[in-house]
């Protein structure tokens, strides 16, 4: 019993951790129909960038977790201005969307070995108190921190998207970028914002994986491949969908591991991926962002 | 084919074929090595994975960002057939291509319902599935991350220039084949696919057929590919399976252009040449490589094939303008 209850809770933490990046994920979808690939590797940006205020520039947490978030959001902002809106003023093909992203990707995961080596670097401890203990589980005081955050997120992002008018602007203009601009949203602003949002979030998710993991420059791509694969299970482009995706995969990857085998762990997610594609396109929740042909 | 269309081909096509036979002396002749006759080899090889990505993503429209997975299989079929069963080569190296061809089928049976974003991220997790089998497999039966030495074709030896040639025939056969492929009735649905799929099932084109057959193709062509390439380098690790070299195939195929005979052509080589000159920087090699990728992406989305055929148009157009202007 004791076995299962802190399977379940380590589940629910990495799981977590993949329904911030899947959050990611689904905005994009969400606000401009795209996919990007460099979600992923903005966790690690967001994990070395957490480093650099918080352990070399030596600042308090809470003032380095806010610069971490303003330089990713800026970094979202700027890959969707500089690279993506170019791309698709140019009415190219959607595969060149995708492939540059994978590019951005590249440049991410060489430019962090280039400034910071390829030896993983550890994150120190945030809290004086290394452990807590929660109805006789004890875990790390960051694991709890990260998975209180991570429902907060979407809690907050839901509303934000649903709500606010703000949130209304982007996902009019997802649905129709000419239909909103003629209702007067700023199309071209609302979709920069949300690619710096969904980065930010994933940075945010870095930065709090950072003590748990350690900090190396393919923390990112591994973890940001099960993190679509938890979009995807919940439904892509849900908000709800994306973090009981991720639940679902960090779940079923702790227990199978726990009880099963570690070996495999690894593809399971993929597995799960391409089950849920093959028969539930739609996800959990059904969302229709997905058509048949 | 009309007559004025053949002279005018014959003698180009001559020509090419003493450039082709001579590409190995004259890089012997230049370099003094046989290295540089291994990477004309490679790019051989190459040019038969991504001509068979280009059947399908080409010429039916249909993503696949997995496609090293079956250039893999390809691979460690014929390698581990071989060694564990002491089977001959010229069995085993169809039987790696044929089993990649199945498991093409196999996957595109499923996912030819899947739209783009959803067969990129089904292909990208069949190839991620298939890596980290081959990475940890039951039993270590595939070496792991080791990787599985193999024998090289007996009668080829060490030779880069005897394997020169033998790849160059088997690349013409496979670019003949895919030429004939595409302008056949399977070619056509093919494209008519490509353009509105609604259309093409309103046509009586059966998509869901067509999809799986282009799939099965391509993975025949590519495992084929993989199954030369195991045997030339003599040795293969699970690395080469990863999403990187799925990547690589792509850029290769949107560089060169796609739906064409030369693109994939254009784009192996030049891909392949600059791979080499900047291996030397090592660990910046990936960033080099991001960089060129992305500025490739937003300067050339027509890949050179395209950018080429655009530029004759606007020479023949402003040609025709000035007669105009003349009379």
């Amino acid at each position: 019993m004791q076995m299962f209850l802190t399977l379940l809770v380590n589940g629910l933490i990495i799981g977590g951790i993949y329904g911030l990046i899947a959050l990611g994920y689904s905005l994009i979808y969400r606000a401009s129909g795209l996919m990007s690939f460099v979600q992923g590797d903005m966790v690690t940006v967001g994990a070395y960038l957490g480093i650099t205020f918080y352990v070399v520039l030596n600042l308090p947490i809470l003032v380095s977790l806010i610069l971490t978030f303003a330089c990713s959001f800026l970094l979202g902002m700027i890959l969707e201005k500089g690279v993506i809106r170019n791309l698709l003023k140019k009415n190219v093909m959607p595969i060149y969307v995708v492939l540059s992203t994978i590019a951005i990707s590249y440049i991410i995961q060489n430019t962090a070995q280039a400034f910071y080596g390829s030896t993983a670097q550890t994150f120190p401890q945030v809290f004086s108190k290394p452990t807590l203990t929660i109805f006789g589980i004890t875990a790390q005081t960051e694991a709890y921190v990260c998975l209180l955050l991570s429902v907060v997120m979407m809690v907050v992002l839901h509303f934000f998207m649903t709500k606010t008018r703000f949130g209304t602007a982007m996902r009019s203009s997802a649905m129709d970028p000419l239909a909103a601009e003629s209702c007067g949203i700023n199309t071209s602003l609302s979709t920069g914002i949300t690619w710096g949002l969904a980065a930010s979030i994933a940075a945010l998710a870095g930065m709090m994986l950072g003590p748990m993991y350690g900090v190396y420059t393919t923390l990112g791509s591994t973890i940001g491949r099960k993190g679509f694969a938890g979009a995807v299970v919940g439904g892509y482009g849900n908000m709800y969908g994306a973090m009981v995706g991720g639940m679902i995969l960090g779940l079923a990857e702790t227990f199978v591991s726990g009880y099963v085998d570690a070996t495999y762990r690894n593809q399971l997610a993929y597995i799960i991926l391409i089950l849920f594609l093959f028969i539930k396109p739609t996800g959990i929740f059904n969302e229709k962002a997905i058509q048949d042909v | 084919m009309n007559n004025s269309i053949l002279k005018k081909k014959v003698p180009l096509g001559i020509l090419i074929a003493v450039l082709l036979i001579a590409v190995p002396f004259l890089i012997q002749l230049v370099f003094g090595t046989e290295y540089g006759v291994m990477i004309a080899c490679i790019i051989l090889i190459y040019t038969i994975a991504v001509s068979g990505l280009d059947l399908l993503f080409g010429y039916s429209g249909q993503i696949s960002m997995g496609h090293a997975a079956f250039f893999v299989i390809g691979a460690y079929t014929s390698g581990l057939l071989n060694n564990y069963f002491n089977i001959p080569l010229w069995l085993t190296i169809p039987a790696g291509a044929l089993l990649s061809c199945g498991l093409g089928a196999l996957l595109a049976w499923p996912a030819s319902k899947l739209k783009f974003h959803f067969l990129s991220l089904a292909t990208i997790a069949f190839g991620e599935i298939v890596y980290y089998f081959l990475y940890v497999s039951p039993g270590g039966f595939t070496g792991d991350y080791l990787g599985i030495s193999v024998v090289t074709i007996p009668f080829l030896g060490g030779s880069y220039t005897r394997w020169y040639f033998f790849l160059l025939f088997f690349t013409v056969i496979a670019l003949v084949l895919k030429h004939f492929l595409v302008h056949s009735r399977t070619g056509r649905a093919f494209q008519a696919i490509r353009e509105n799929t609604h259309a093409a099932n309103g046509m009586g084109v059966n998509v869901r057929k067509n999809k799986i057959i282009a799939f099965a193709v391509s993975a025949f062509y590519t495992g084929f590919a993989g199954a030369v390439y195991v045997h030339l380098l003599r040795y293969i690790a699970p690395s080469t399976g990863q999403q990187k070299q799925s990547v690589l195939f792509l850029t290769m195929l949107l560089f060169g252009g796609t739906a064409s005979m030369v693109g994939p052509i254009i784009g192996v080589v030049i891909i392949e040449i600059l791979l080499e000159l900047i291996r030397p920087l090592q660990e910046y090699q990936m960033l080099l490589y991001g960089i060129l990728l992305l500025i490739v992406i937003v300067a050339l989305p027509g890949g050179i094939y395209g950018g080429i055929k655009d530029l004759i148009v606007s020479i023949k157009r402003k040609k025709a303008a000035k007669q105009l202007t003349k009379k």
